[in-house]
């Protein structure tokens, strides 16, 4: 579903993704693991098509189709969704108002009809209740004043919503507190799917004890150094990443 | 961009009674619907009774040039609520000399698109303690468009409260300024003044010239001013286009969620969504 070959990510002419592949296919759900620096949060961003993020080599697709090539929009629309680590705050555009737009956007690029405001809100209100997101907080500007941990819930809900076909999570766990944590891995578990793939990216095994990998990676200086089960995980968070990084 | 130093003919244009330049002719004052007043290019004196409200709004969507001076005084106690919003093609000048008694409101916005010149200028004198003025407004300029939104609040008597958001957003080739001076007289003790300007420039070769005053001889007040002229958040532009909104229609609701924010509470409903539809059209229209 998801596949990266090779790539090589440059910012600021620095080179942080160095030759990176990986694989996940449809129905599996894929951890990234590794420290600080590692290239994580930069393989998410390339790969959801931020500017300054640049490809130097190597290719991305999804389900077939080249990934490197659409805009951040043209990507979203074929079903990409990176929930980020660290969601924006937008003055003055209220959250389901944003959120509507996106989900309206992305149809129309597909062909398909818009939603009515009605199922919209039906959708949005089941969710929001599924994440014990309080009603109020949907009406308010977009992420501002929303504490961290209730921002990655709206991140959650936005998935709910936008149901992608290929999620990213960005460090969903960081800035949640245990009970969050677990309503949010819940939510995203309801998303697991046959047809959907999902890669989640954390430092900390915790986030995997709620959303279940079923294979790991470790990423370090910009490449995958091992992978393996979910036992992995575990003995990365006994031994640490020390191993690795000399590896790479 | 300063290419050179302004002349005293520009720094004297500020204080020069335009009136004197204005027909005075032209004046029609039309009673609109309830109580909102209409006025008409040409030179207007308004008096407002002690306790008296009066809303005022002027529309300038001609195509000739729109030149009117207004003179507004309000007595103790009373309040004036006035609306400018300026869209025509034509040359504008506008000056408005207000005076303020005790306890006596003064509420203004305008929403400026431009012309190849548009100045609109607001004096509010405070002479009497515990008055209110707000002087908002939000400006929109594309191409050869020059909006210049000018003001002095001279606050004169204690206990008095001045609030002033200015929003604005430039494209290539357009022209926004801001000069706006809050005057606190030594007599204006207990003066409580904020004034605020912040504008995007939303291509290169957009300009914004801002010049906020702030001149202060009373020691005992709370006052506060900001000035911001930038681009538009890179970071947000992303985070909506990662969720599927093309780059042009996040563009035109993050400068519509930018602008509105000056939009104050009071203005009237049908005003305030002829504005928005203004607002909403000026972003849809092609760069």
């Amino acid at each position: 579903m998801l596949e990266i070959n090779d790539l090589h990510v440059a910012v600021d002419g620095a080179e942080i993704i160095r030759g990176l592949t990986l694989s996940v296919p449809a129905g599996e759900v894929h951890a990234i693991m590794g420290p600080n620096g590692a290239g994580k949060s930069t393989l998410a961003y390339a790969l959801a098509g931020r500017e300054g993020y640049d490809v130097t080599g190597g290719a991305a697709s999804l389900d077939g189709v080249d990934l490197l090539d659409l805009l951040p929009e043209q990507r979203a629309a074929l079903g990409l969704f990176l929930s980020f680590q660290y969601p924006v705050e937008i003055p003055g555009v209220p959250a389901l108002t944003f959120l509507r737009a996106a989900l309206n956007a992305q149809r129309k690029a597909r062909g398909e009809a818009e939603m009515s405001a009605p199922d919209f809100l039906k959708a949005a209100r089941a969710a929001g209740e599924r994440l014990r997101i309080p009603a109020d907080m949907l009406k308010r500007a977009l992420n501002v004043g929303f504490s961290g941990g209730e921002k990655k819930r709206f991140e959650a809900l936005q998935m709910a919503v936008l149901e992608p076909r290929f999620a990213i999570l960005d460090e969903t766990d960081s800035g949640l507190d245990i009970d969050a944590l677990r309503i949010v891995a819940e939510s995203v578990n309801a998303l697991r799917a046959p047809h959907r793939g999902m890669l989640v990216i954390t430092h900390y095994q915790r986030l995997l004890d709620y959303i279940k990998p079923d294979r790991v990676h470790v990423l370090a200086r910009g490449r995958i150094v091992a992978s393996g089960g979910p036992e992995l995980a575990l003995e990365l968070e006994r031994d640490g990443y020390d191993k690795f990084a000399e590896a790479a | 961009m300063i290419d050179a130093l302004p002349t005293r003919r520009d720094e004297a244009w500020k204080y020069s009674d335009l009136r004197a330049a204005l027909r005075e002719d032209a004046l029609v004052l039309r009673p609109g619907r309830d109580i909102i007043e209409r006025l008409a290019p040409g030179v207007e004196r308004i008096t407002v009774g002690p306790g008296e409200t009066r809303t005022l709004v002027e529309i300038m969507d001609g195509a000739a040039f729109d030149a009117r001076a207004v003179e507004i005084d309000i007595a103790a106690g009373g309040a004036v609520q006035r609306v400018i919003v300026q869209t025509g093609t034509a040359p504008v000048l506008s000056m408005a000399r207000v005076a303020l008694g005790e306890g006596a409101a003064f509420r203004q916005f305008i929403y400026a698109e431009g012309a190849k010149l548009a100045r609109i200028e607001t004096h509010v004198a405070v002479g009497g303690p515990q008055a209110h003025v707000g002087l908002d407004g939000a400006y929109l300029v594309g191409a050869g468009r020059h909006a210049d939104l000018t003001s002095v609040i001279d606050m004169q008597a204690p206990h008095g409260q001045a609030r002033q958001l200015i929003k604005g957003a430039a494209r290539r080739g357009g022209r926004g300024v801001f000069q706006g001076k809050i005057h606190v007289a030594r007599a204006a003790q207990k003066t409580d003044a904020r004034q605020h300007h912040h504008a995007l420039m939303l291509e290169e070769g957009a300009e914004i010239d801002a010049k906020p005053e702030l001149e202060i001889y009373a020691d005992d007040v709370a006052c506060a001013h900001g000035n911001a002229c930038g681009g538009l958040d890179a970071q947000a532009l992303f985070y909506l286009r990662a969720r599927g909104i093309p780059e042009a229609q996040a563009r035109a609701l993050l400068v519509e969620a930018f602008v509105a924010e000056a939009l104050p509470d009071w203005l009237p409903g049908e005003t305030r969504s002829a504005i928005e539809t203004r607002i909403a059209a000026w972003l849809e229209a092609a760069p």
